[in-house]
């Protein structure tokens, strides 16, 4: 893995890229399961459909760049603002997050050669994907959901919105679900059980605990989401009662249940932006980062409390004073685990010697964001304020801090920091930078004056206002950050395209970072790590000798398992070797899979529940097709450089 | 070897060091491992998704019934107790084959594997055609598009019946691997997973058994 390899180490390496090698040209990409092939996946067409989000986010605001503006009609701006939400959350920054940065990282960071479910990955992706074609099939025929990204009802009720809108929206996201789900629960077993051996709990990367809480978070808040797009499907196409109030349902089911979701959804979008600032941080300022274990607790913590603050969003709509006052509460004490990360952030930067490259800059400007929208998340907590503002551009003000500065400023940040490992090649600084100011300013100049005039009683979701209403100039300001915004994420992207082609030759460790995944090759090879690393800390690529040692056990041959695609499991706490997992090659099931579900959920859209049900059955049987590849199997021999199986790590 | 501790995480229920060459074809079955397959674990996240779904599903009910005046409403009698409580007893039942399933394949028994497999789908599918005949019959009167309460028991229903579809699809597909391959390391896991599925299933059952009648209760 370092410099040059010796002729016996060559020969190891040549049997892993023969076991490894994968098919060529698109049926490759079609049928992939490697990890960061289905990462790449992820990241293009979630890139894409931030480029579309973002066009939206566009025309919303030259629409609103002065008043009584006829650029959109009101349906069609009631269109746009809510597919710019469910896009930017659903279609780019979870599936940015945990498909594209955590199925990329999380297993190069732990030392594993794949995610613990290969092909569920890939099947994920095309899921994932499919939904997002679903939503846009919405928005192309003129019929895209137009209730908010919270669709509340009775808005998003037949009797008030007939068309397909709101049916769009409800199967697209129980479809999107779909994907999170198994998205999540994979990178929760690949972290529990293929940690390469040594990498105990404590030692893993805060990165992986930052993914893993997010993944928690996932798994048990997206089926609030998916109970409530049911029952209002139910509601919709086959006339019962959950949200009418004429027969005995009630609307605010749906604000709870959403919310329920809504709320741990907030902390899976920024989550795993917490674990890609604690990477960057300590890799800048050469220095570990500051209390360690607390940092790691504070991001479990943030995700469980998570689930505990849904009502403030409905401080509004007259609950009682006792059950306001308790999510108060609740809410503010979330800034407890949230302070603990920024002042620890904060610690390791002026304590450290920083080295201001474009991806600290960007965590430096998340620091900033996720400090003012905090603040103002705060304010919010507080219940009479709240009631004043509730429903006005301060709101909008504070969720897109602590989105686009909290969650997409480390995003971008992360893309910069590992294009050298991905691509092998590296960006321009001085364009990095500029990219960075420019998307700095334009983040304040579009967000911040949000707070003015949302005090000032500018609701959201107005389609325009009159001249008389003084909120023109605030509003033109507003506008022209959204586009000194818009130039700094376009110089992003070419800044990294054009890297892509001409970038100057990386190497595998250009900035001497901490975790693992800077051990292997620019681009990694399929198999990531040609013998399995040896772990003793949680920053493996500062421990020189282990580094060294690995060297010379692919020399050896020790821990190489070149028979085929194997890689090891490990116990769940003490990461003690403990078996060989033969993984999956390519398969072409998982977009099979993924098409026949596509199907089904426009024969539900249409209606057509008997067709669907046809189409669930082929699933089923696909899925049972799916199972006749089983992978090879031999029983525990003992395996050089780990040990034997199941009776703790050699090494 | 790390500072965390001397237990091995998750492997509460330690498998045989050695897998025993048991079974009919004499195959190497059980891999020697500490920590639960990677299969069990999927399941067992999968479940607590589930679970959670259940738990709103019940939550929304009761959500619901506090809100209303009369629940059920006037002119709809509240569910009766008998018929429902024997066949949740009898899905309940099926634990125990498949528990038998899931330790016999352990053992590297094919043919006890699938005879108790046959045995909890034959219980399970019954309990299935009885429930389903019932919501059936129940519907004309019910109407779930009459009341917040009628559309609150048909999804309370029929969504535990989505389940336990789903569980039935799930033992035929592992029958039929099992007849056509023979036990795995890979199938074992398959049985053991489909178990855990299963008591779950079987014990959200109950909670939605309890919250059905609670009107009657």
């Amino acid at each position: 893995m370092a410099t040059v390899l010796s002729p016996r180490a060559r020969r190891h390496v040549e049997l892993l890229d023969h076991a490894w090698r994968e098919r060529r040209g698109l049926l490759g990409w079609l049928t992939t399961t490697d990890h960061k092939r289905i990462g790449l996946m992820y990241l293009f067409t979630s890139l894409a459909f931030f480029a579309a989000g973002g066009v939206e986010a566009l025309l919303i605001r030259t629409q609103l760049i002065g008043p009584a503006q006829h650029l959109l009609t009101p349906e069609a701006y009631d269109e746009l603002f809510t597919m710019h939400g469910i896009t930017m959350i659903f279609l780019v920054v979870i599936p940015m997050t945990t498909g594209a940065f955590g199925n990329y990282l999380v297993p190069l960071m732990i030392g594993a050669r794949d995610m613990a479910f290969p092909r569920m990955n890939a099947v994920s992706f095309w899921i994932f994907l499919g939904s997002g074609v679903f939503l846009y099939i919405a928005l192309a025929t003129g019929q895209a959901p137009n209730a908010g990204w919270f669709d509340y009802v009775p808005l998003a009720s037949k009797q008030y919105d007939p068309g397909l809108n709101i049916d769009f929206y409800g199967y697209g996201l129980i479809f999107n679900g779909i994907a999170s789900t198994a998205t999540a629960i994979n990178i929760i077993v690949t972290i529990f059980k293929l940690r390469a051996p040594g990498m105990s709990l404590n030692r893993m990367p805060l990165f992986c605990f930052a993914f893993l809480a997010a993944a928690f978070s996932l798994v048990f808040a997206l089926p609030a989401l998916t109970l409530a797009t049911i029952f209002l499907e139910l509601d919709r196409q086959l006339g019962f009662h959950f949200y009418d109030v004429a027969f005995g349902g009630d609307p605010l089911l749906w604000q709870n249940l959403f919310w329920i979701f809504g709320h741990p959804e907030v902390y899976i979008i920024i989550l795993p932006a917490f674990g890609i600032a604690t990477s960057i941080i300590p890799t800048f300022v050469h220095r570990r980062m500051v209390m360690f274990p607390l940092v790691a607790l504070a991001e479990l913590l943030v995700a469980f409390l998570g689930f505990g603050v849904w009502v403030h969003h409905m401080f509004a709509v007259g609950l009682a004073t006792m059950v306001t006052v308790y999510f108060a509460a609740a809410s503010l004490i979330i800034v407890i685990p949230s302070a603990i990360q920024i002042f620890a952030w904060i610690t390791t930067i002026l304590s450290g010697t920083p080295e201001f490259k474009t991806p600290l800059l960007w965590i430096v400007g998340f620091i900033v964001f996720f400090i003012v929208g905090g603040l103002s998340g705060i304010t919010l907590a507080a219940i009479p304020f709240d009631q004043q503002v509730n429903a006005s551009y301060y709101v909008v003000a504070h969720f897109h801090f602590v989105i686009f500065g909290g969650a997409v400023f480390p995003i971008l940040g992360g893309m910069y920091y590992w294009f050298p490992k991905v691509s092998g090649r590296m960006y321009h600084e001085r364009v990095g930078q500029l990219s960075f100011w420019l998307s700095f300013i334009g983040t304040w100049v579009t967000f911040f004056p949000m707070h003015l005039v949302g005090i000032d009683g500018m609701p959201r979701r107005i389609y325009t206002y009159t001249a008389a209403s003084g909120w023109a100039t605030l509003n033109a300001l507003e506008s022209v950050g959204a586009y000194v915004l818009a130039a700094g994420l376009l110089l992003v992207i070419a800044n990294l395209a054009v890297s892509l082609l001409k970038g100057p030759r990386a190497g595998n460790d250009p900035w001497r970072g901490d975790t693992l995944e800077w051990a292997t090759s620019s681009p990694p090879p399929p198999y990531n790590y040609a013998v399995v690393p040896t772990v003793s800390s949680a920053y493996p690529m500062w421990d020189r000798d282990d580094r060294e040692r690995d060297a010379v056990r692919l020399d050896r041959g020790e821990g190489v398992l070149a028979r085929g695609h194997e890689t090891p499991a490990s116990t769940v706490q003490d990461a003690e070797f403990d078996e060989v997992l033969a993984m999956p090659p390519h398969s072409l099931w998982p977009p099979l899979v993924g098409l026949a579900l596509f199907v089904g959920f426009v024969m539900l859209l249409l209606a057509h529940f008997v067709i669907a049900a046809a189409v669930g059955g082929a699933a089923a049987l696909l899925l049972l097709a799916w199972h006749a590849e089983a992978p090879r199997e031999e029983a525990g021999a003992p395996v050089p450089g780990l040990g034997t199986p199941g009776e703790g790590a050699a090494t | 070897m790390s500072a965390v501790g001397p237990t091995a995480g998750a492997g509460a229920v330690r498998p045989p060091r050695r897998g025993p060459t048991g079974g009919p074809a004499g195959e190497q079955i059980a891999v020697a491992r500490s920590a639960q397959p990677s299969g069990v674990w999927g399941m067992a996240l999968l479940l607590c998704s589930e679970t959670m779904l259940f738990a709103g599903l019940i939550a929304s009910y009761f959500y619901l019934d506090f809100r209303a005046q009369r629940w059920p409403p006037p002119g709809v009698a509240a569910p009766q107790v008998l018929d429902p409580s024997v066949l949740t007893a009898v899905l309940v039942a099926s634990s125990l084959p498949i528990a038998l399933a899931a330790r016999r394949a352990r053992a590297g028994e094919l043919r006890a594997t699938i005879a108790m497999i046959a045995l909890a789908a034959v219980l399970q599918s019954g309990y299935l055609a009885f429930q389903v005949h019932q919501l059936a019959a129940e519907l004309p009167a019910l109407h779930p598009r009459g009341s917040a309460y009628a559309s609150a028991y048909v999804a309370l229903l029929g969504l535990h019946h989505a389940h336990v579809l789903l569980g039935v699809l799930l033992d035929l597909g592992l029958l039929f691997w099992l007849v056509a391959r023979g036990l795995s390391d890979y199938r074992v896991t398959g049985v053991r997973a489909v178990a855990l599925y299963w008591y779950v299933v079987n014990a959200i059952a109950v909670a939605v058994l309890l919250t059905e009648l609670s009107p009657s209760l």
